[in-house]
């Protein structure tokens, strides 16, 4: 059974309706101009935008109904990253944790009387310092706050990871190793903006006009493929 | 845009200018020369210090029951925590709504309208205070939480966060600052609220303060000022020092207990009964179009000047820092009508003298409201600009003054409830309005004129809150489109 | 932020602490049987107020000794207050204007006057004038029309020397507040502030009680180029004390009587009573009892000041 499941699920003027299972152990590019939908994709699969046609199913569920164990096998690494800055990274990467824990937990994390133990698996994958934990991450440099992010997400421990344009902003040693990281999770759907990279993956999905035109292995995308992919008209 | 009201200033000041009489000035001036001799009969000093205990403990113990309340309240009105929870933001808007008549009563009004049901009772003040200052808590909460796009609450909530989790997580920390920032700006209000109830025989400083104004006795008027200045300096200072007010409090709770009865309020057996006869004639009797309209203008107007006059002080004297922050305070330390007498002295009296003094106590909490909001914003956009050859006048209009004026002016929406409410002191000069119609009918025991008159003021607020709601909307949009 | 947590702790405690102590004063303070037994005097703020404010163990010590009940004066400095404090049986013995004190006695069923100063059986209230108002001495009552058309302030809104009366007499002859420049009169809390504002020319003409007016150009406070006195009233009652119902219930009977001549008693033979006499501005109280109010309560009503 397919983890995610978009049946003729669309926006209208957006995306036009598609349909798009992903399964365990895929590891998914998107690629497409600015503007050809990939985003739209993106947020239509995590729930952040609903389709005004066709639904979207989480393990055979609709997404709006998933349990609240479900809605933690879903996470998404953010654009804007969208942390909370008045807290400090070790609590932003508890905070990836919430959903399989009580209230009394949160508060005691925002009082900062968690163990920061069971994270620290996260922060190793992410190579964040340890001396910068228990900074407000409003005082971190743009790098940091993309690790701390990401440690987030991993400490959420999904079995899908979305990701919009993760690399965009950053330098090529830092953009390698957040893709790695991405990378170890049991099945991924991340939008690039570099086609060069897309044998690391082993599905290439291609929106063009707001239509999903492309759906192959990276081995037999072809040169043309890309090309036509990224033309104007 | 905060300085846009300023440019109602020069309608003002040109009426004032007509108006002006200047017949007492020798009594302004008087008044001034008796800041710098203010009595030390050593009796008034033991009255005013034991005074000053009760005002303070009135002042602290509703400041932390409405600011309780009020968070409460307020994450029940918010749009953004109720939909956080799955509920629709509908609910959590009616209950917005209920809250403005609360909010709509002066403490004053609240105090004698208490005062029926429990008689002479410590709680009767702090009850006064709290119930008005919840209200506005809660609309300030509920406003700091619904007007911030953040995005962290719902990325939590989309990786499966419970929503207590999230709202403690992610919504409250972002509203933190503000908020305890607010709520120390509360603390500072519930001081001057309290002072104004001294009207209730509570004692308290401001019973002194009003007996020796009503009496024109300056000398002893700024004794009672310096000691409310100092009170409210050490306020400030100790406000991040939660343990040291804690012990000033308790040292106040010791000596003020025998003045201020704080023993469980009971209900009186004498209850109120109001002849049902006399509600038609009282509607009908009451000139409301002169009435409503007298206050509305009052308060545009005083409105106007509370947010005008900071911004233009502030591009007046750039580099003086020390030399506004006590002028803020000034402002907020002299009591409407005290402030109100002292412009009588000078001027005819008119509508806009009534805007005039309201305006300028107003101004001061504002001023200091802009203070603090420039503090948190960084100099680094004015710097900028002032290296790029911008004047140094303009560079903190767009560095300093564009980046705050959202919230500034969010607050000065706000401010206009209470400038609404503080239309019922200024009955002295002109009588003009509801809030003085409030209070002749509560002098005359008129109940059914006072229940229509509160509905009225009710409704008002009500309106206001649409209005404010809608306009707040207009900008954020703005915002986002710029 | 790590510097969160001990301050959000320490406030937490400071709460509880606030709340503890609170709660343990409120029990601890004073026990409702002990309460009943003193007796709580107040004052409408009216004359010298924020004397009789500071020298109010004077009045209660001399009625303490003389009655051998605790007595505690309440500071009360609104008229409404004073009133609602006394109905809901906070205050046991008031010192009211005439307006409060029918407005007391309505409200309060079985309360009674008890006494009032020598000179309240004949009170007056003076208006005075700007000198540039234009205004001339009135030498008879129906004079009183040159006023309309002025800027003119009354006292506080509840004072029967300086709103209800003024306001009363002129009616009498035609005058409303409607006639007043800006068609309506202004208030300037006190009768004080009153002769202030008509000093400085802000109002033309104004009304109070004459008792403060003569204290006031005694103790050379007025100028006379700029304020003079245009017409003094007709006399009516004012000031007087009152006391509540439940005295002789409370402790014991004849006790209101035993009050009323503990009040009446006040000579000035002693230093501590010819201060509270000073105080009040009176030579002696005398007796007085609730129909020397029926003119008062009329005339409230006529005004819609008593409904």
């Amino acid at each position: 059974m397919p983890v995610l499941e978009l049946l003729q699920a669309g926006l209208a003027g957006r995306l036009q309706p598609s349909n798009l299972r992903i399964h365990n152990g895929e590891r998914i590019v998107l690629l497409g101009r600015s503007g050809a939908g990939k985003s739209t994709l993106i947020s239509l699969c995590n729930g952040a935008l609903q389709p005004d046609q066709g639904r979207v199913h989480w393990q055979g569920q609709p997404l709006g109904q998933r349990s609240r164990r479900q809605r933690c096998q879903l996470g998404t690494l953010w654009q804007e990253l969208r942390l909370v800055e008045e807290l400090t990274a070790v609590q932003n990467i508890q905070a990836g944790a919430l959903g399989r824990h009580n209230l009394l937990w949160a508060f005691r994390n925002l009082l900062g009387l968690l163990d920061p133990a069971p994270c620290m698996d996260a922060l190793g994958k992410v190579g964040l310092e340890t001396d910068l934990l228990h900074k407000p991450v409003h005082n971190l440099s743009g790098g940091q706050r993309q690790r701390v992010a990401l440690a987030r997400l991993m400490h959420q421990m999904p079995e899908l990871v979305l990701a919009d344009e993760p690399l965009s902003a950053l330098d090529p040693v830092l953009a390698d190793d957040v893709l790695a990281t991405l990378l170890q999770a049991p099945a991924c759907l991340i939008s690039l903006h570099r086609p060069e990279l897309m044998h690391r993956f082993n599905r290439v999905l291609g929106v063009r006009h707001g239509q999903l035109v492309l759906d192959q292995h990276p081995d037999a995308v072809t040169e043309a493929d890309l090309k036509w992919l990224y033309s104007e008209s | 845009m905060p300085l846009l009201p300023s440019l109602l200033l020069l309608p003002v000041l040109l009426r004032l200018f007509m108006d002006l009489h200047a017949g007492g000035l020798n009594l302004v001036l008087r008044f001034w020369q008796a800041a710098l001799q203010p009595s030390l009969d050593p009796m008034l000093l033991r009255s005013l210090l034991g005074a000053v205990a009760t005002t303070l403990l009135m002042a602290v113990l509703s400041w932390v029951i409405s600011t309780g309340a009020g968070l409460v309240l307020g994450l029940l009105c918010s749009k953004r925590v109720a939909r956080l929870f799955g509920a629709s933001g509908r609910m959590s808007a009616v209950l917005k709504y209920l809250l403005a008549p609360i909010r709509a009563l002066h403490e004053l009004i609240w105090g004698l309208l208490l005062l029926q049901l429990f008689g002479l009772n410590g709680w009767v003040a702090v009850l006064a205070i709290s119930l008005p200052y919840s209200a506005l808590m809660a609309r300030v909460v509920a406003d700091q939480l619904d007007n911030r796009s953040s995005s962290a609450a719902e990325a939590l909530r989309n990786g499966g966060a419970p929503a207590g989790s999230t709202l403690i997580t992610a919504v409250l920390p972002e509203a933190a600052s503000g908020l305890l920032s607010h709520s120390g700006h509360r603390l500072d209000c519930a001081l001057r609220s309290a002072v104004l109830l001294g009207v209730f025989g509570l004692g308290g400083i401001g019973t002194d303060l009003a007996l020796s104004l009503q009496s024109l006795r300056f000398h002893e008027v700024w004794s009672g000022l310096w000691v409310l200045a100092t009170l409210m300096l050490v306020l400030d200072r100790l406000r991040r020092r939660p343990l040291l007010l804690g012990l000033l409090v308790m040292l106040c709770l010791g000596s003020a207990s025998s003045q201020l009865d704080l023993t469980v309020p009971q209900f009186t057996q004498t209850l109120l009964s109001i002849p049902s006869g006399q509600f038609v004639p009282a509607l009908l009797e009451t000139p409301w179009a002169e009435l409503i309209g007298g206050t509305l203008l009052v308060t545009f107007i005083a409105a106007a000047i509370a947010i005008g006059l900071p911004p233009l002080v502030l591009l007046l004297t750039l580099d003086h820092r020390t030399l506004r922050q006590p002028l803020w305070a000034l402002m907020r330390l002299i009591p409407v009508p005290l402030t109100a007498l002292l412009l009588l002295l000078m001027f005819q009296p008119s509508a806009v003298l009534a805007a005039v003094a309201l305006g300028l106590h107003h101004s001061g909490v504002m001023g200091r409201v802009m203070e603090e909001d420039l503090d948190h914003c960084s100099s680094d956009t004015t710097k900028a600009l002032h290296q790029l050859g911008a004047s140094q006048c303009s560079a903190v209009l767009y560095g300093q003054l564009g980046p705050i004026s959202r919230t500034y002016l969010a607050y000065g929406l706000v401010r206009l409830d209470v400038i609404l409410r503080d239309t019922a002191v200024v009955g002295m000069v002109g009588g003009a309005g509801l809030g003085w119609q409030l209070i002749d009918a509560l002098g005359s025991f008129h109940w059914a004129l006072v229940v229509w008159l509160l509905l009225a003021y009710g409704v008002l607020t009500l309106c206001g809150e649409l209005i404010s709601g809608w306009l707040q909307n207009t900008w954020s949009c703005k915002a986002v489109e710029a | 932020m790590p510097d969160r947590q001990p301050r959000a702790i320490v406030f937490a405690g400071f709460l509880a602490g606030l709340g503890l102590t609170a709660a343990l004063t409120g029990c601890s303070s004073t026990n409702p049987g002990g309460e009943a037994s003193t007796l709580r005097i107040g004052a409408i703020p009216d004359q010298n107020p924020e004397k009789l404010n500071r020298l109010y163990d004077t009045l209660s010590d001399e009625l303490s000794e003389r009655l051998d009940v605790p007595v505690k004066y309440v500071p009360v400095s609104n008229y409404a207050a004073a009133v609602s404090a006394f109905r809901s049986g906070s205050l046991d013995l008031v010192w009211f204007g005439g307006l409060t004190g029918v407005q007391a006695r309505l409200q309060t069923p079985g309360s009674q006057v008890l006494a009032q100063r020598d000179i309240d059986a004949e009170f007056t209230s003076v208006f005075i004038a700007h000198g540039a108002s234009g205004l001339k001495p009135i030498t008879s009552s129906d004079q009183l029309v040159q006023l309309k058309g002025k800027r003119f302030a009354f006292g506080s809104e509840s004072s029967t020397s300086g709103r209800l009366m003024p306001q009363y007499f002129m009616k009498q002859n035609g005058v409303t507040p409607e006639d007043f420049a800006g068609g309506r009169p202004g208030f300037s809390g006190s009768h004080d502030a009153t002769i202030a504002v008509v000093q400085s020319g802000a109002y033309e003409a104004g009304a109070l009680n004459s008792q403060v007016w003569e204290s006031q150009v005694k103790d050379g406070r007025v100028d006379p180029d700029k304020v003079a006195v245009i017409w003094r009233t007709p006399t009516y009652v004012d000031y007087h004390w009152v006391a509540g119902a439940d005295l002789d219930q409370r402790y014991g009977e004849g006790f209101t009587n035993r009050l009323q001549q503990a009040l009446i008693a006040i000579e000035p033979d002693t230093e501590r009573r010819r201060t509270i006499l000073d105080l009040f501005g009176a030579e002696a109280f005398i007796p007085a009892a609730d129909g020397d109010y029926a003119a008062i309560e009329a005339v409230g009503r006529e005004l819609g000041k008593i409904r």
